[in-house]
């Protein structure tokens, strides 16, 4: 059996369940990278030129990691998934980046995916995949079906039933949406392959909830809400992923909560400016307190730790008051 | 209404001339300073790229002088430049002035939409004004490119230092102060006439390196520590593929036909990089393996976190059978000794590879003289 190799970074957060469904549909065996770790992220950073940006680098540790045990890298070129809004360079230029960068690549699956261009349905693309694969024991267009609606699942699960993609990607036991005795509730934002990666953001997620948060995630907002809040904000979107930040910050910003966190890489081009107009909206009278920690590979976990505690008691003061 | 647009090198003496045509005033922004730069910084996000910090320091100090209006190009399918207008517009409100922000949206309907953009700004001029100011405009950009080519070759050979840059710098004051085609004209000849002129050593066979990398750190003096002439001074013949005349002519007119002016780089880059990502970073990795054999080396400016020409930096060591390249990093924490010295590094390594190169060739017992000093 074919294997193909999906590396643990990037889109991986998004798109899993839609990329190995299809690819188990097509036959084939889906091989991932383990989780991010130390020896991941300096393999991936040794790679690099340095000014890249951290999720860059962690991918790249990911595919080196998955070099000889996979036949195949899947990194499509995701250009525009909606009109007229187009990708971060990276995106656009990964393959040929991975390639270029790391030694004895596998061949990688490289499809351009654009609706801009007309690319409207999955479907040219995913006949494009399968001419790669031989040989084919099920359609395409079957396969891309069912990936879909695994797809729609897991959009599905995350915004009704709070689950958060680390857990329904490792198949744990949704701990979100348990969660209710806590005093406060602090909204997490920023891109999924920031905020999801456990080690480059030091369990964000559960370090929030020991100290007494109730987590909310961009996902469970539901992307209508998103949309809406990057209209609320910017107006028209400019970049494919502007509803992880400016979406979701303008909706947990007026939301019910009680505090934002928004994590960003260093260097991220989208970020850089994405994150001021965010804290500029959040210098309005009535908007939600807003901390913004920037990452990169050289993040302390004391210094991110003092960080969060400082600003979780500030929320946790503001909340008695209010309900005082 | 008065308006402004940022500096991008000299451009600002086309749109003064092209805004003058139809009856608008154009504030023009102190000349790019040091003073400029640390308003942008201290008013800017932390990890924006240069021209975003350059272009709100050259704003705040158009807006103190009474600015009303503010061009900024946008669009999508750019790389974050798009982006400028809608975090310099809210940045600027928050400091407290009031304007109007204009994006240009250049990519999406060509010349018609600068006309429409003129005819706005002017209140209403006939359309056959703003073609002939617009004209008049383009053809002041062509002369100081045209210009600039001829300093590039002149500066690398000229005995006394410093001619051609002064003489460049009397030129582009010409083409500012010229008000009809005609004087123009004579203005171009004049000085090439002129610059033709400079006493030069003809003996020495100066090395010749291209220019590359993001299109408004190449094109703005300021950005790049004046690159070109250092080089210059190094003796070396700078040529560049960016040229505004040459851009404008593609991006305005003939781009709407399929015509590009880039596909030979573009194909140059196919094996290497599939697709455009953006910016200038296709052309980095294209043009020093279209130039080899043509250039010894190529300098390659990028601002600091420029997302494609991170891309470029990265896929560049692996393209076998290129030209050497420098790149060099902009940002507000550059300095000119540290860029000097990096410079003088690669041009003598430059002259290294190709006396070395002369050396395989020669006939035995031939010696060969050549230009370093």
């Amino acid at each position: 059996m074919l294997r193909i190799g999906i590396p643990r970074g990037l889109l991986y957060y998004q798109y899993y369940p839609l990329w190995s469904t299809f690819f188990q549909e097509m036959g084939m065996e889906v091989v991932t990278s383990n989780p991010t770790s130390k020896a991941i992220m300096a393999a991936g950073s040794a790679r690099m030129v340095a000014e890249t940006c951290l999720p860059v680098k962690v991918y790249c540790g990911h595919v080196i990691e998955l070099v000889g045990k996979c036949d195949y890298l899947f990194i499509p070129a995701i250009r525009s998934i909606q009109k007229n809004v187009y990708n971060c360079s990276k995106f656009l230029g990964l393959p040929d980046l991975i390639k270029a960068v790391v030694p004895k690549c596998p061949p990688i699956i490289d499809v351009d995916i654009d609706v801009s261009k007309g690319k409207v349905s999955l479907h040219p693309s995913s006949y494009e995949i399968g001419r790669w694969i031989k040989p084919r024991p099920k359609r395409e267009k079957e396969a891309a079906k069912l990936a879909w609606e695994s797809h729609l699942a897991y959009i599905k699960a995350m915004e009704s039933e709070m689950v958060s993609p680390l857990e329904y990607l490792s198949g744990q036991k949704p701990s979100l949406a348990s969660q209710g005795n806590e005093h406060f509730t602090v909204a997490l934002i920023g891109h999924p392959y920031n905020i999801y990666d456990e080690f480059i953001t030091h369990r964000i997620i559960h370090r929030l909830n020991t100290l007494g948060a109730r987590v909310v995630l961009p996902e469970m907002a539901g992307r209508d809400l998103l949309a809406a809040g990057v209209v609320k904000v910017v107006g028209r979107p400019y970049w494919t992923y502007e509803d992880e930040i400016v979406g979701a910050g303008g909706h947990y910003l007026d939301a019910d909560v009680d505090g934002v966190v928004a994590i960003v890489s260093f260097g991220c081009g989208p970020d850089s400016t994405m994150i001021d107009v965010v804290q500029r909206y959040a210098r309005r009278p009535g908007a939600r307190p807003l901390l913004t920690l920037t990452i990169d590979e050289h993040t302390g976990e004391a210094g991110m730790v003092t960080r969060l505690e400082a600003f979780l008691d500030m929320v946790a003061r503001k909340a008695r008051r209010r309900s005082a | 209404m008065r308006i402004t647009i940022p500096h991008i090198g000299n451009m600002y003496i086309a749109f003064r001339s092209m805004f003058n045509g139809v009856g608008v005033e154009m504030v023009v922004p102190p000349p790019t300073s040091k003073k400029t730069l640390s308003l942008g910084v201290k008013y800017s996000p932390e990890f924006v790229c240069l021209p975003f910090k350059l272009t709100l320091g050259n704003f705040i100090e158009a807006l103190d002088m009474g600015a009303e209006v503010l061009i900024q190009a946008g669009g999508p399918g750019l790389c974050r430049y798009g982006y400028y207008a809608r975090d310099q517009e809210k940045i600027l409100k928050d400091l407290g002035y009031s304007f109007e922000m204009v994006t240009t949206e250049l990519f999406e309907s060509k010349i018609v939409g600068v006309a429409n953009l003129a005819k706005r700004l002017s209140n209403n001029a006939p359309f056959t004004r703003i073609a002939s100011a617009m004209r008049f405009g383009m053809a002041k950009i062509a002369a100081m490119d045209d210009i600039e080519r001829t300093v590039h070759q002149v500066r690398a050979r000229e005995l006394q230092k410093g001619t051609a840059t002064r003489l460049y710098r009397e030129a582009v004051q010409a083409i500012d102060d010229a008000q009809d085609g005609r004087t123009l004209k004579s203005v171009t000849k004049d000085y090439t006439g002129r610059l033709r002129a400079v006493p030069m050593n003809t003996e020495i066979e100066p090395l010749i390196v291209g220019i590359m990398g993001e299109f408004f750190i190449v094109l703005d003096p300021f950005s790049n520590m004046d690159v070109e002439i250092e080089l210059g001074k190094l003796g070396v013949e700078v040529r560049r593929s960016a040229y505004v005349s040459h851009w404008l002519k593609f991006s305005l007119f003939l781009n709407a036909f399929g015509i590009s002016e880039k596909d030979r780089i573009h194909q140059a880059a196919q094996p290497y990089l599939k697709r455009d990502v953006g910016g200038d970073g296709w052309e980095s990795i294209g043009e020093p393996i279209l130039h080899r054999g043509e250039y010894d080396g190529m300098v390659h400016l990028a601002p600091f976190t420029c997302m494609p020409e991170i891309i470029a930096q990265n896929i560049m060591p692996t393209i076998k059978d290129r030209l050497p390249v420098l790149t060099i990093t902009c940002d507000e924490q550059m300095g000119r000794s540290g860029m000097l010295t990096r410079l003088e590094a690669f041009v003598d390594l430059l002259w290294k590879k190709r006396t070395s190169r002369q050396m395989e060739r020669a006939p035995e017992g031939r010696v060969f003289s050549v230009g370093l000093k």
